[in-house]
């Protein structure tokens, strides 16, 4: 985009990730996990979708993931096609305590694989493993906390009070993951609480995006962008705020 | 799992009345509900020129326009449509003068509740003015009789202009209003949250108290609430922003739930109450929004808050269950309840989602995917280089606008301006969001053609929304030009530049897209449909869509009761509201679809009269069809799913010989025991009668005869004789409703007939077809206006008069003929059944070939006979060419005709039988469907066989009934 062709032209390569899944499985939290700077972005509902963006190293390359967090109401299915053309990566995501979810989830990968850019990298992620979890797991940070607490309208009511690990689990791990492999899919299960599995997801799918071939394509688009000039001041101070710290805080996140 | 829905078949494009009930804020009459407003409903409407003159103060503007009695409300708007207009119920008019003016002139002066007066005066000729006012005497006088004169005190005191005025006058001397906020009896009046949790944006800023003052003498002048009058200082003072505690009742009155309110009080509460307690799909979905809408808002951070967004959503989830709740309706809901009552937003929200916003919030989305096109189109035409540019880099403008437009622009910019620009869209209605769509694209063309892509597109936008509050033109010299806003240079721009874009164009625009955007809804919601089925069984895809486009017709046609959506009140089970509901279809919409695909199903009249030759199709009733569908009904829930017709029709679609024969018996075997009992044996032979009724010629009758004579006669044979019994002895009598013969052995008795064979071998399922379904008959499928809609219903009624006109001149000359296609369609002659012993000698299959040749020759050209035919083959499905394959069994002597020539063929052969047995009289042709009774001029045994059968069967009727049955078999055709 036009704002990001400035002086890391050159080495960020941009990907259009698109998250899709039954409502209330945690896909805003998913994305809030990982773009974590971009919290006063529930203050916005998704309508149609939310968009956000982050930056992911991986060796020495950076990549831009552009989100669209999709609405996840039923009847808002019909407009997904547009949020998912020409992405090159998608999250699907279900609620491993919702066998439903699953369901819903594979009619995504269906039309996804059908529907969708041929060679999209698509990731089943199943969320909300925190509450399968046996008491002990990892403590979430404070940080993470309240950031979901303002995202979990999404979420189940009373989720997270719930603390009967495993009796909750609806979806298990080894079915969900055996799907994944048939259908050719990455496969995590992450928790937008704890914050398990949700970087893995981001960097496996930059490992198995064809990066090579997006910077080919998208030089020329990159080289008309950066000849733009003029533009009013205000516009490009707020975008350029905005992308410094997603920078910053895109490094923090992905140790990769 | 998936939801077929036909209603977008059934949108009809507004007419001009309602368009007009839409310009004045009135309910368009599909939205009257309950049975008071059917006595107004008789009073007469009517329109009368007029021109309305200030009653009040100098000035001396007069205004031509039109003047509307649409009881029980009075109308007038200006002759250009915008500067001036008002709706007034009846009820607040208190007195009616005809003034005494100049001579030829014709007055009235109105005197309205708030001592407000207008007069109007009629320009029409004298007639048509007293005709006027007599309707409008009657309007007033039933309204009178309803009482609702009363009603309006009441319900003006809940409004807070009333309060704001008598404040004024109270405290007249000391504060001049300015303090009108703080009122003591403020609480008596309705109001929103801001008044416990403040309105958004700073009062001072806001110039609350000037445009207060404004408003005062405004709505002091011209009338308030009910018997508000629009002037063009009105639509001033609505653009620079309504004053926050006004905004909600004006919001009310602009958009015309008020009348909805004024009509239906209590009704808010009473939905609450009735429904209280109770769970649905769409309850649970609003229960996840509730915590983000608008949570910044401090009082959606409170259960106070929280809580009456909750009831106001419900609310119209149950008063429209087939809208429900769609996300965006909360932003919505939650924002307008910041300024008004819960009550008032219930009804508003009722306005916005049903009128302004058509569509919008449907499970569809229709009106939302059609605005979005709509938008685009506007955007090639205003804004084309633009427009080219986002075509050249792919970037779609729905990804930005579909949120201004779902959510009236306040999840996208500032609150304090989305509700400026809400303000206008009440006053000037939805064209302003296409406006303001188009400004914010137009300000910022310059950056938005060096945007790449979406993701840079929605960058610009929420950059530029961010920036509203700031200068317009930081560098300019002159302060006043410097203290313009970049929101105020929106709106400026937005109604200068964009008054092009009026109500009508949208109207014309939307009815230009929504042929397509039909289609394309149907086509997504076909392929997820098929794409969410379980199994295609043998199936294509291809297919499956074809099986689909039959339910669909059949949907379309036969709508299944709503019991697809959850019965209301049953379903209080709090855990498991029912999840994504399906479609599923009943016996009667099964009957339709099963007429799609399966030719016995259906009732197919070829009328020929001389002038034309048209076939005529109906659906077909019989217990065979019903029981299919209970046979098909696995899982014994009354209804049918897509995926239960795929299953089902896999069957018995591609079925060999030994299971069709053990399909049709399992069918009928209802207890699954393996067995069928007499009764059921009857019932089988009915069925098969059922699906010959309008074969040509005996022999399938003769088959049905022989079939039931061997199945009685093996069945007795193989009965267990109680021991020691002498074999040759008659069987122990057997009640009729007793295991009696087993598959095997039914399988022997099929077999042992010729045509049974040919039957279940391949013609049965031959009569399965999967065809496309025309998409003629598909209402309003090829014309891209839904204005076609129209036209094509108009035109079908047309061709049904043509027809029934040129029907009777065919009678009168003779011409006219009527006859019954067959569903097998395999014997185009009258032959003799014959046992399959006697079919085997060679003489009779020369004979009989023969014989068909020679008439086959007189009939029809394209129908080949090969003369050296020997035999012909069973299957209706090899195109019989010179060259017969020597198949051995089938032998039906007999002329075939490829499918497409069975019209043709049909209806000459039995043009030159003299009588045939399966096809009406000329004289008898009118809808006579007991017409295969009409047989017993053809007197050969098998027929009285068969008569007798069904004599003896009929034990349901009444000796009465018998003998009317047996009067219209005999009755003499009539001449």
């Amino acid at each position: 985009m036009a704002d990001a062709s400035g002086s890391s032209a050159d080495k960020s390569v941009q990907v259009k990730l698109v998250l899709l899944g039954e409502a209330a499985v945690g896909k805003s939290s998913v994305v809030l996990r990982f773009v974590s700077n971009e919290f006063q972005a529930n203050k916005e509902p998704t309508i149609g979708a939310a968009f956000l963006t982050q930056k992911c190293r991986l060796e020495d390359r950076v990549l831009r993931y552009e989100i669209w967090d999709t609405a996840g109401q039923e009847r808002f299915h019909s407009l997904a096609p547009m949020y998912y053309r020409n992405a090159q990566a998608a999250v699907v995501v279900y609620d491993v305590t919702k066998a439903s979810s699953l369901e819903k989830a594979k009619t995504w990968v269906k039309e996804l694989q059908r529907q969708a850019n041929p060679n999209i990298v698509i990731a089943l992620a199943g969320n909300k493993v925190d509450l399968v979890q046996p008491a002990s797991a990892p403590s979430p940070t404070p940080v993470a906390e309240s950031e979901d607490e303002a995202d979990d309208a999404t979420a189940t009511p009373g989720e997270a009070t719930g603390e009967q690990p495993e009796s909750l689990r609806q979806v298990p791990r080894e079915e969900a993951e055996a799907y994944a492999q048939e259908a050719g899919l990455l496969f995590f299960e992450t928790s937008a609480k704890t914050g398990e599995g949700i970087v893995e997801i981001f960097t496996e799918i930059a490992k198995k995006i064809p990066i090579e071939q997006i910077l080919a394509s998208s030089r020329g688009g990159a080289g008309r962008a950066g000849g733009v000039g003029g533009r009013t001041g205000t516009g490009s101070q707020q975008g350029g705020v905005n992308l410094e710290e997603n920078a910053a805080k895109g490094k923090d996140a992905c140790n990769c | 799992m998936s939801t077929i829905s036909t209603h977008l078949r059934n949108f009809k494009e507004p007419t001009r009345e309602q368009l007009n009930l839409l310009f004045f804020s009135l309910p368009i009459d599909a939205e009257t509900h309950g049975g008071e407003k059917a006595a107004s409903g008789e009073l007469e409407r009517m329109e009368i020129s007029a021109v309305l003159t200030l009653g009040v103060q100098n000035i001396e503007d007069a205004y031509p326009g039109k003047l509307y009695l649409i009881p029980p409300y009075l109308a007038f708007s200006s002759l250009d449509r915008k500067s001036v207009r008002f709706t007034i119920p009846l009820s607040t008019i208190r007195r009616v003068e005809r003034l005494n003016a100049r001579a030829g002139i014709y007055a009235l002066s109105l005197s309205l509740w708030h001592n407000t007066k207008i007069v109007v005066q009629l320009t029409s000729l004298r007639p048509t003015a007293d005709l006027f006012c007599s309707l409008l005497r009657d309007a007033l006088k039933a309204e009178l009789n309803r009482g609702q004169m009363k009603a309006v005190k009441s319900f003006i005191e809940t409004c807070y202009s009333e309060s704001l005025l008598a404040n004024i006058e109270s405290d007249n001397k000391e504060n001049a209003g300015s303090k009108a906020d703080s009122g003591s009896t403020d609480s008596l009046h309705l109001g929103g949250l801001g008044l416990k949790f403040k309105y958004p944006g700073d009062p001072r800023k806001l110039r609350e108290a000037s445009k207060m003052k404004l408003w005062t003498t405004y709505l002091k002048t011209h009338g308030r609430n009910l018997t508000l009058l629009r002037y063009p200082q009105y639509t001033r003072l609505v653009q620079v922003g309504l004053p926050n505690r006004l905004r909600g009742e004006m919001w009310e009155t602009l958009s015309g739930s008020l009348y909805l309110r004024f009509a239906h009080p209590g009704e808010y509460e009473r939905i609450l109450k009735e429904n209280e307690g109770r769970t649905s799909t769409s309850t649970e979905e609003i229960e996840k929004d509730l915590h983000r809408s608008l949570p910044e808002y401090p009082a959606y951070q409170s259960e106070e808050g929280i809580g009456a967004l909750r009831r106001v959503l419900q609310a119209y989830s149950f008063r429209h269950p087939e809208t429900g709740y769609c996300q965006a309706m909360n932003i919505l809901a939650a924002a307008i309840l910041i300024y008004m009552s819960e009550e008032q937003a219930f009804w508003l929200l009722q306005v916005i989602c049903d009128r302004l916003l058509p569509g919008y919030y449907s499970p569809s989305m229709h009106g939302t995917l059609l605005d979005q096109r709509v938008f685009e189109s506007l955007v090639h035409k205003c804004l084309p280089i633009l427009y080219e540019h986002f075509t050249a880099v792919d970037v779609q403008l729905s990804v930005a606008s579909l949120p201004w437009f779902l959510s009236l622009f306040i999840n996208s910019m500032p609150m304090v301006f989305a509700f400026r620009i809400i303000d206008c869209f009440f006053c000037m209605g939805p064209k302003v969001l296409f406006q303001v769509g188009l400004t914010i694209l137009k300000i910022n063309g310059e950056e938005l053609l060096q945007v790449q892509d979406d993701g840079g597109f929605i960058h610009l936008m929420r950059n530029y929304f961010a920036s509203l509050g700031d200068s317009a033109h930081p560098e300019s010299a002159d302060p006043r030009a410097r203290a313009i806003t970049r929101f105020q240079e929106l709106l400026l721009v937005s109604f200068r530049e964009f008054a092009i874009i009026t109500d009508e164009m949208i109207q014309n625009e939307r009815k230009r897209f929504r042929g397509e955007i039909v289609h394309s809804i149907e086509s997504f919601s076909k392929r997820s449909a098929i794409r969410n089925l379980k199994t295609l069984h043998r199936f294509t895809k291809d297919q499956a869509g074809l099986i689909y486009d039959a339910l669909f017709k059949a949907i379309c046609i036969e709508p299944p009761p709503a019991a697809s959506l959850p019965p209301p009140s049953l379903l209080t089970t709090k855990d498991s509201p029912e999840e994504r509901p399906e479609t599923r279809i009943g016996l009667k919409t099964f009957r339709v679809f099963l007429s799609e695909i399966a030719t016995w199903a259906r009732i197919e009249k070829i009328v020929s009269n001389g002038f034309q030759q048209r076939v005529e199709r109906e659906v077909a009733e019989h217990e065979f069809i019903d029981r299919i569908f209970s046979f098909w009904d696995t899982d014994y829930r009354g209804s049918l799913s897509f995926q239960d017709l795929i299953s089902g029709l896999d069957g018995v679609m591609f079925n060999d010989l030994m299971e069709n024969i053990e399909w049709f018996f399992n069918l009928h075997d209802k207890n699954k025991d393996g067995y069928l009992t007499k009764d059921e044996v009857l019932t089988l032979s009915e069925s098969l009668l059922f699906i010959f009724r309008y074969e040509i010629g005996d022999a399938y009758l003769g088959a049905v005869s022989r079939f039931m004579s061997n199945a009685f006669e093996y069945g007795d044979a193989l009965l267990p004789r109680p021991e020691g019994s002498d074999p040759d002895d008659d069987p122990p009598p057997l009640e009729s409703n007793q295991p009696y013969i087993n598959l095997a052995t039914f399988r022997m008795v099929v077999l042992a007939d010729e045509v049974l064979e040919s039957f279940f071998e391949s013609d049965f399922a031959s009569t399965f077809r999967l065809e496309p379904v025309p998409m003629m008959e598909m209402p309003n499928a090829n014309t891209s206006l839904l204005g076609g809609l129209w036209d094509t219903l108009t035109s079908s009624d047309n061709r049904k008069i043509f027809n029934r006109l040129t029907d009777e001149v065919g009678r009168t000359i003779g011409k006219h003929q009527v006859y019954h296609r067959p569903a097998i369609g395999k014997f185009a002659t009258l032959e003799e059944p014959k046992a399959r012993e006697s079919l085997l000698t060679p003489t009779m299959r020369r004979s009989a070939s023969k014989a068909s040749l020679r008439l086959e020759e007189q009939s029809t050209p394209r129908v080949d006979i090969p003369s050296t035919s020997k035999s012909a083959p069973a299957n209706l499905n090899v195109p019989i060419r010179g060259e017969v394959d020597k198949a051995e069994g089938g032998l039906s002597p007999s002329a075939y005709s490829a499918m497409p020539s069975m019209f043709e063929a049909a209806a000459t052969a039995a043009a030159l039988m003299e009588r045939t047995p399966f096809a009406i009289d000329d004289a008898k042709d009118d809808e006579d469907d007991e017409s295969e009774d009409e047989t017993e001029g053809e007197d050969d045994g098998v027929m009285d066989e068969v008569d007798a059968f069904l004599e003896a069967h009929d034990s349901g009727l009444t000796p009465a009934e018998q003998e009317l049955a047996q009067d219209l078999i005999h009755a003499e055709p009539v001449k």
